[in-house]
């Protein structure tokens, strides 16, 4: 982040002063700057700040909530600051952090298909969760960023600490997110039909994608069960649905932060997706249009290392800065428990396939959580020399200005993610909630054929799962790229992969055949012929090449033939299961990622000269002409800081 | 069962940690798990006329061995996938088990009402054929009301007292003080804020216990409840069936029970006498002694209500009569507590 002449890394550590005695704030903070973080970040939690309706305590009756002075003392002691007022937090708060009283108000509660409100079932108290589309609910939120925007707003940089604000949290619904869970609220409806209006032009238009009769925009019911199979137009009303939910939450955020502004809150905006993203009815480059940031959050097992290498580089492939508004350092008691090796692990792994800015979510420890490297009192426990050395380490490499290169990309696409997740079969238990218990969002989707040659909902998934694979194996950096990301996303690679069936969004076919006047590009298995609304159109060749279709043996071949004709770098070769991700500045090669998702084993990697390589954590030295020997325990990420004055040019890896 | 207030603190993630894996030992073992079979939950969905649509397996992913066929006998389903248990749903039985928990919602409720109710609408779905589970153990439990279970809640820990639980391995291993409220547990405190209540200790855990308990009292509520011990010895304990272990373990003071609510000296009492009979029944040449005293553990459960303490119920203490007579029946190959 560049403050006029400053440049402060994207590195912060959570505190919830609200939760803390007033005398421990200054010790936590100071233990923030002790552990190398230049920023602290804090969410405001309306429920907490609301003492009746409309009326706000924030210092005048409990010091805790005095958000100003602790504002102040993050000032004083050095320190910038990220917000995150909500409305929505979760921050393991009873109701999320929002009031009951608005989410009893029928109003401002979604709606499920029979019109009741949509319940989260959460510990320690089931609430209905409001509604995106409710204009009586963003009317609250307005009067709650106003009350905030009092305190805050004459704080927010060059006037106080206040540098990043996050706008909501965790936008997926309130975790209600199967395909027909909701928003059947009047306010949605009337979006739907907007939505429609604007993606067909007009309500004939609809009517002929949907293959209905339709007289007037009422007559245009939102489904409330898969009936895709029924034909064309069934099949394209669930595909406008699956995106309108997309629409929707992106336009709820971008209301809200206009009411932020509005309130005197402008700075610059984050918007964090949670774990499931795969199977998330949210669009991360559609949010990337309302706020400026837009991050996941993380909270893995290391045993779900390909899980964090997947979700970071989606992450790093579709945002230009790939940043984790939340690295879990513990977790709150009715998650998956989380060890320190685990939180260490996922953030190193994280870190390895590219996030370049986080926040530790907690630093310090409160209520409803443990295992914050810094007690509620502000001192440091045993945890915290680990994530001191490796943020001490970020700092001295200056990782946040590193890059990690990758070549080849593979297209993200969109239009059959919304066909997977309308095909769910287990409606709460929705794909998101599937990829966050450690399976994958395609695990509950039915399997019929939809009238295509395969269940392109199943088929997307796999064909993508095939080419990373074949690409990990040839020790090829890759990342995916949302086919909605902006056309640069794509337009700096070698080589772009773009899974392609009988039906594809026409934008996204325009896109890929002018990136391919300019970049290899390789679609399969089918030539399209119907947009994504079902309608027939003709499909041109990328490139004037012809569909691709990939068994398991070919994607391998077909990585091979890639690293052969482009000359792919193959930087650090490792034989896998281990996998490896240099990151560098300039020519120079800085650090390296060593990962082992498997058993213990000894890591041998291809050198490009004589290297010195030494462990941040652990301070083990690794020396090697050519090859490198590192013995990688179980589920270990090692980052390893590469001694640059032994380096030879670099040489590529043999084949 | 929860309040609503609940605070949970003073944790750190190695005492979390220990004390999970106490009750949940295979909770972090999934890599471990998904190698042993049976193990884990095959969830199949089907259409109207019993057809798969598709099958998950909560360890292994998605499977399509049965997909578009009628769905085959749910044991041999469970050992096909090598599942330890088998749940078909109809396909929007979950949508439907939403809307009637919605309707039956109400402001205000607590969350041992909302669990209830979630549990009677699915127990509605499977009476109706739209959710089976394979086996279904619980398939003839009446789902209690609120109001038993509260009732449930007053034996084991009344409103406003405190109960403890203490483990050491040398050093403090883990540690929890649950306070109970009239809107259920409002407070789970670790080995943090235990440590800062009880100030220094003597190192002997034997006596250390004493100072726990009254700090908890003086910091939270009287205790009701408390439990101190090895982390092993209880570790040990948990996993043993063996009548006349726990009886034992506290006869010998491997455990210290303190304060000893009437319905753990019941419970106890039970354990000693079950174990007593099976120590006589070796020394009487296998005649067995246990099932001669079944008929007093159930009256004792019966009195449970009643019981203050265990000599109270017996007229003698068990616990030493028990030590005595383990004392003279030692096992040499004896290695639990």
């Amino acid at each position: 982040m560049q403050l006029d002449d400053e440049h402060v890394p994207l590195r912060s550590g959570a505190v919830h002063y609200w939760r803390l005695p007033v005398e421990s704030w200054r010790p936590a903070l100071e233990q923030i700057r002790s552990l190398h973080l230049p920023m602290v970040e804090s969410y405001v939690p309306w429920s907490v700040h609301e003492v009746a309706p409309g009326e706000f305590d924030f210092g005048e009756r409990d010091r805790r909530k005095d958000l100003g002075a602790f504002l102040d003392l993050a000032e004083e002691l050095g320190l910038r600051v990220f917000l995150r007022p909500g409305p929505h937090i979760n921050a393991e708060l009873t109701h999320f952090g929002i009031p009951p009283r608005v989410l009893e108000d029928p109003e401002c509660q979604a709606k499920s298909p029979r019109g009741n409100p949509v319940l989260l079932y959460f510990p320690p108290r089931m609430f209905p969760v409001p509604s995106y589309a409710s204009e009586a609910y963003l009317e609250e939120v307005g009067g709650w960023m106003k009350a905030v925007g009092r305190v805050v707003g004459p704080r927010i940089w060059p006037d106080g600490p206040v540098v990043l604000l996050q706008v909501d949290n965790e936008g997926g619904f309130f975790f209600r997110n199967g395909p027909f869970c909701q928003d059947y609220h009047d306010d949605a409806l009337g979006l739907w039909h907007s939505f429609l209006a604007e993606r067909y032009g007009d309500l004939e238009s609809v009517a002929r994608a949907h293959g209905a009769e339709y007289t007037g925009w009422a007559e245009v019911s939102a489904p409330t069960v898969f009936d895709g199979s029924e034909g064309p137009g069934a099949l394209a009303r669930q595909l406008d649905w699956a995106a309108f939910h997309e629409a929707l939450l992106s336009g709820a955020i971008g209301r809200i932060r206009k009411r932020m502004e509005h309130a005197g809150l402008r700075a610059p905006t984050v918007h964090n997706v949670s774990l499931g993203d795969g199977g998330l009815p949210v669009s991360v480059p559609s949010l990337a249009r309302e706020v400026d940031l837009v991050g996941l959050d993380y909270y893995h097992p290391a045993h779900e290392m390909q899980t964090v290498k997947r979700r970071t580089l989606y992450l790093a492939g579709t945002c230009a800065t790939p940043y984790a508004p939340e690295l879990g350092v513990g977790a709150p008691p009715w998650f998956t428990p989380l060890s320190h090796h685990d939180s260490l692990t996922t953030a190193l792994t994280a870190l390895a396939y590219g996030v370049r800015g986080f926040n530790l979510y907690m630093a310090v420890d409160r209520d409803r959580w443990y295992g914050a490297p810094i007690d509620a009192d502000g001192r440091p426990r045993n945890e915290a020399s680990d994530w001191r050395r490796l943020l001490h380490a970020l700092e001295q490499m200056r990782f946040h200005e590193l890059e990690r290169r990758a070549e080849v990309a593979l297209v993200w696409p969109r239009e059959y993610a919304r066909l997977a997740r309308a095909c769910h079969l287990l409606g709460a238990m929705s794909p998101a909630t599937l990829e966050a218990l450690g399976g994958t969002p395609i695990d509950a989707c039915r399997s019929d054929r939809l009238g295509f040659d395969e269940p392109i909902q199943l088929a997307w998934w796999e064909l993508l799962e095939r080419m990373a694979e074949a690409l990990t194996a040839a020790n090829v950096p890759y990342v995916y790229v949302d086919s909605e990301a902006p056309a640069a996303r794509l337009a700096s690679r070698r080589v772009v992969f773009a899974p392609a069936f009988e039906l594809a969004s026409a934008e996204r076919w325009e896109r890929l055949l002018e990136l391919a006047e300019r970049v290899h590009v390789v679609y399969g298995p089918h030539l399209p012929s119907l947009d994504e609304t079902l309608r027939p159109r003709v499909f041109d060749r990328p490139g004037g090449a012809p569909p691709t279709r990939v068994t398991h043996e070919m994607a391998h071949a077909l990585v091979h033939d890639w690293v052969d004709r482009f000359d792919l770098e193959r930087p650090y070769a490792a034989l896998p299961p281990v996998d490896t991700s240099v990151h560098r500045r300039g020519d120079e090669d800085v650090a390296l990622f060593v990962l082992n998702p498997g058993s213990p084993l000894t890591a041998e990697i291809t050198l490009p000269g004589p290297t010195l390589a030494e462990d941040v954590l652990t301070e083990e030295r690794f020396e090697g002409e050519e090859r490198l020997q590192v013995p990688m325990a179980a589920r270990q990420t090692r980052l390893l800081k590469l001694d640059i004055r032994k380096r030879r040019p670099r040489a590529r890896a043999p084949r | 069962m929860i309040s609503g207030n609940l605070r949970f603190e003073g944790f750190d993630v190695t005492s979390w940690q220990n004390l999970l894996s106490l009750f949940m030992p295979g909770l972090r073992d999934r890599v471990v798990r998904a190698r042993q079979r049976p193990a884990g939950t095959l969830t199949v969905v089907v259409d109207e006329d019993d057809l798969v649509l598709t099958a998950l397996h909560s360890l292994d992913g998605r499977t399509d061995a049965h997909t578009g066929q009628e769905l085959p006998p749910l044991r041999a389903l469970a050992a096909e996938a090598g599942a330890r248990r088998v749940l078909v749903l109809r396909a929007g039985a979950m949508e439907e088990l939403a809307e009637r928990v919605a309707l039956r919602y109400q402001p205000g409720q607590d969350y041992l009402t909302q669990t209830l109710t979630v549990a009677r609408a699915g127990r509605e779905l499977a009476d109706a054929g739209l959710v089976r589970l394979w086996p279904n153990p619980m398939a003839s439990v009446p789902i209690p009301s609120p109001q038993a279970v509260q009732r449930a809640m007053d034996l084991v820990l009344p409103v406003d007292k405190a109960a403890l639980l203490v483990l050491w391995d040398g050093e403090l291993w883990t540690a929890v003080a649950l306070r109970r409220r009239r809107e259920g547990i409002d407070l789970v405190a670790g080995p943090d804020l235990l440590s800062r209540w009880a100030g220094p200790l003597g190192g002997d855990w034997r006596r250390d216990h004493r100072v726990f308990v009254d700090a908890v009292a003086r910091a939270v509520a009287p205790v009701h409840l408390g439990i101190f011990a090895e982390a092993a010895t209880f570790r040990a304990l948990l996993s043993s069936s063996t009548p006349g272990r726990w009886a034992k373990a506290i006869a010998v003071r491997d455990v210290v029970v303190n304060p000893m609510p009437g319905f753990v000296a019941a419970a106890l009492s039970a354990d000693a006498v079950r174990g007593v009979g099976q120590v006589s029944a070796r020394a009487l040449d296998g005649l067995d002694v246990a099932g001669l005293v079944l008929p007093i553990a159930r009256m004792l459960r019966g009195r449970v209500l009643q019981a203050e303490s265990v000599r109270d119920i017996l007229g003698f203490d068990p616990l030493s009569a028990l030590a005595a007579a383990l004392r003279r029946h030692e096992r040499s190959d004896d290695t639990e507590p």
